[in-house]
């Protein structure tokens, strides 16, 4: 027996085929927006990966560092580095930032961190490592910056010396690194008028500028100037010793808050991006129904097309079920074409987007399953009106 | 063995009670094989239902059927023969419609061939028997185009082809001259002719075609639901 389905696409190939591709851009669209949640989520784990840490110690009743903010003293990591189970711990801050480069304004996060530390970047793609305490960068490619070239941050210049790839904050900016002091002083450094202001406001304060105590006001302004506060101290445990032990001995010690890497990830993947994702869980839901209506009105359309030629295959004997087949086959193909079109889209445009868009094969698979059902469903309608064609309408009037 | 069409007192209502219609009227008629005969009447008069009426897509109210030899449908015997119409219109009976209809998108040869495939014969004998026929109905050479690259009277042919696919007893031929000139209708019921007594079928043509009316041997003229049979010109046309 001939494949009805496949000579009537055969036949009208070109509407078939632009069809498609109209429902191939829109299934692009959907996978891409399933790939925009994964790379949120591939983010947020490879920004954990990434800081090298086990555990992520943050001032108390807090979700820092990276769902909320967090500010502890940068001399806890000593007491922390006394504690049974920590091999390493590392003062590290964090700031977004907008960082000038060329004519435009490019959305950071700046990571202040200690060199061979827990919070130093994993790897570079070009350059070096900091050698030197002040004034180098090791920037993400994402921010496009290149070796040699300076970045601006509050009053500072810094060099870039190193390059690295894939370093992203959890909502998607690309990182630069730069030395932890620098990194303490940017977080809180003013303008110089604001600095003379405040100078003039402490010396105008009696009890800060005291007539029989001298060096009191120098002291005051001194420790105004200086920032003593970071974001997180990244610790590593120790071989032979259980993350979760050791964080319950911060908590229980120190008075602060600890997170291991499982809660860590509870936080950005489950609180942090579940607003973004429920967003985008709205959307899919909404291409989907979209799609689902599109390929239910171009079958009925196309089957409405052939009402005659139904109704004179009906009488020539042909089975419903062939009839049904035929239009059931041609939604899958439709479903068929517009799955290729979209995967070959999406695989296409996802690079441009200025944040990670990730397209995995296994949601590629359940997007092929998910279409093929929808056009399965859609075809329902056209189905039911051709198998209500009398074929008595091939006869006479 | 009433071998033809044989059509005893077939009637047809429509509806119930006081908005009933008797669309046909204790029709009697037989048609030999091989023989091709008119059915004429004006609109309105039942030429259309008793045509499907025959091709099994309405059922009569009363009467008796017989298609080839064989009862289809009796009254008196609890109608239909077969409860598989769709089978029974497949295998013994042709159409014939008043454009070609045919099937858009399969080639000339798989229009023809589409009837024996349907019936469960495969592809390529199904294939061998469309174009025996369609070397016969002198449109082989057209047998791989589409029916849209075809003339009108080269796709009427293709569908009397189709008609024949299955090697029915009986053709219905609803109006198949009426969008065609003179000559091109002549040029129909001449194949008609030639098929009915090459495959021994029996051909009912419905018509008002003045044109071709005189070619008949036989005509039903039917009216208000009832047939009157009478003799025609039988004009030579070979």
């Amino acid at each position: 027996m001939i494949s009805l389905a496949g000579r009537d696409i055969l036949h009208s190939w070109g509407k078939f085929v632009l069809t498609g591709v109209g429902l191939g851009l829109l299934i692009g669209a959907t996978l891409t927006m399933a790939g925009v949640y994964r790379g949120m989520v591939d983010d947020a784990r490879v920004l954990l990966t990434n800081s090298g840490a086990d555990i992520w110690v943050v001032q108390k009743d807090t979700q820092g560092p990276y769902a909320e903010s967090s500010s502890i003293r940068d001399d806890v990591y000593r007491g922390l580095l006394g504690m049974p189970g920590v091999a390493q711990a590392a003062n590290v801050t964090y700031l977004t930032m907008q960082v000038r480069h060329g004519d435009t304004d490019s959305r950071t996060m700046v990571v202040g961190f200690e060199p061979g530390q827990p919070g130093e970047p994993g790897y570079l793609v070009a350059g070096r490592r900091l050698l030197r305490g002040h004034y180098e960068a090791i920037a993400d490619v994402k921010t496009g910056f290149r070796l040699g070239e300076h970045i601006r941050i509050r009053r500072h210049d810094y060099e870039v010396v190193g390059l690295t790839r894939r370093m992203v904050s959890s909502g998607g900016d690309p990182m630069v690194f730069i030395p932890l002091k620098d990194a303490q002083e940017a977080q809180f450094l003013k303008d110089n008028d604001a600095i003379i202001a405040d100078r003039a406001r402490t010396a105008a304060n009696p009890a800060l500028n005291r007539p029989g105590v001298p060096g009191l006001l120098d002291a005051v302004t001194a420790s105004q100037t200086i920032n003593h506060s970071v974001n997180a101290v990244l610790v590593k445990v120790g071989a032979g010793d259980t993350a979760e032990t050791v964080a319950q001995e911060i908590r229980r010690w120190k008075h602060l808050q600890a997170y291991t890497r499982e809660q860590m990830e509870e936080i950005l993947i489950a609180k942090l991006i579940a607003t973004s994702a429920k967003q985008i869980g709205m959307f899919l839901a909404i291409l989907t129904i979209v799609s689902a209506a599109i390929v239910a009105f171009i079958i009925y359309t196309m089957t409405l097309g052939k009402i005659r030629e139904i109704a004179v295959l009906k009488l020539i004997g042909t089975r419903n079920r062939t009839i049904a087949g035929m239009i059931l086959q041609q939604a899958l193909g439709l479903g068929l074409i517009g799955f290729i079109v979209g995967k070959i889209s999406a695989t296409l445009w996802a690079p441009a987007f200025p944040k990670y868009v990730l397209l995995e094969t296994a949601d590629a698979m359940r997007a092929l399953v998910i279409v093929m059902v929808v056009c399965a469903l859609a075809s329902t309608l056209a189905i039911r009106a051709a198998l209500k064609v009398d074929p008595a309408t091939a006869i006479g009037g | 063995m009433d071998e033809g069409i044989h059509i005893e007192g077939l009637s047809k209502r429509y509806g119930e009670g006081d908005t009933a219609v008797d669309a046909l009227k204790e029709v009697n008629m037989r048609i030999a094989p091989g023989e091709v005969v008119g059915l004429v009447g004006p609109s309105g008069s039942g030429k259309t239902t008793l045509l499907k009426c025959l091709g099994a897509v309405i059922e009569p109210t009363r009467g008796r059927m017989t298609l080839g030899g064989e009862v289809i449908y009796d009254s008196a015997q609890g109608g239909w023969k077969t409860p598989d119409l769709r089978a029974l219109r497949r295998d013994r009976i042709g159409f014939i419609f008043q454009a070609p209809y045919l099937i858009p998108f399969l080639d000339v040869t798989d229009n023809v061939a589409l009837l024996p495939m349907l019936a469960g014969r495969a592809n390529a004998p199904s294939r061998t028997r469309a174009l025996e026929l369609l070397q016969a109905l002198d449109v082989a050479h057209r047998a791989g185009a589409q029916p849209s690259e075809l003339s009108g009277g080269e796709q009427q042919r293709v569908s009397i082809a189709r008609a024949l696919a299955n090697q029915p007893p009986v053709i219905l031929a609803d109006e198949p001259t009426a969008p065609l000139d003179s000559q091109r209708a002549l040029a129909v019921m001449r194949i008609l002719n030639q098929m009915a007594s090459q495959y021994q079928t029996a051909i009912i043509v419905v018509t008002h075609d003045e044109k071709i009316i005189p070619t008949f041997k036989r005509i039903y003229h039917i009216r208000d639901g009832r047939t009157v049979e009478e003799a025609g010109e039988g004009r030579d046309i070979s």
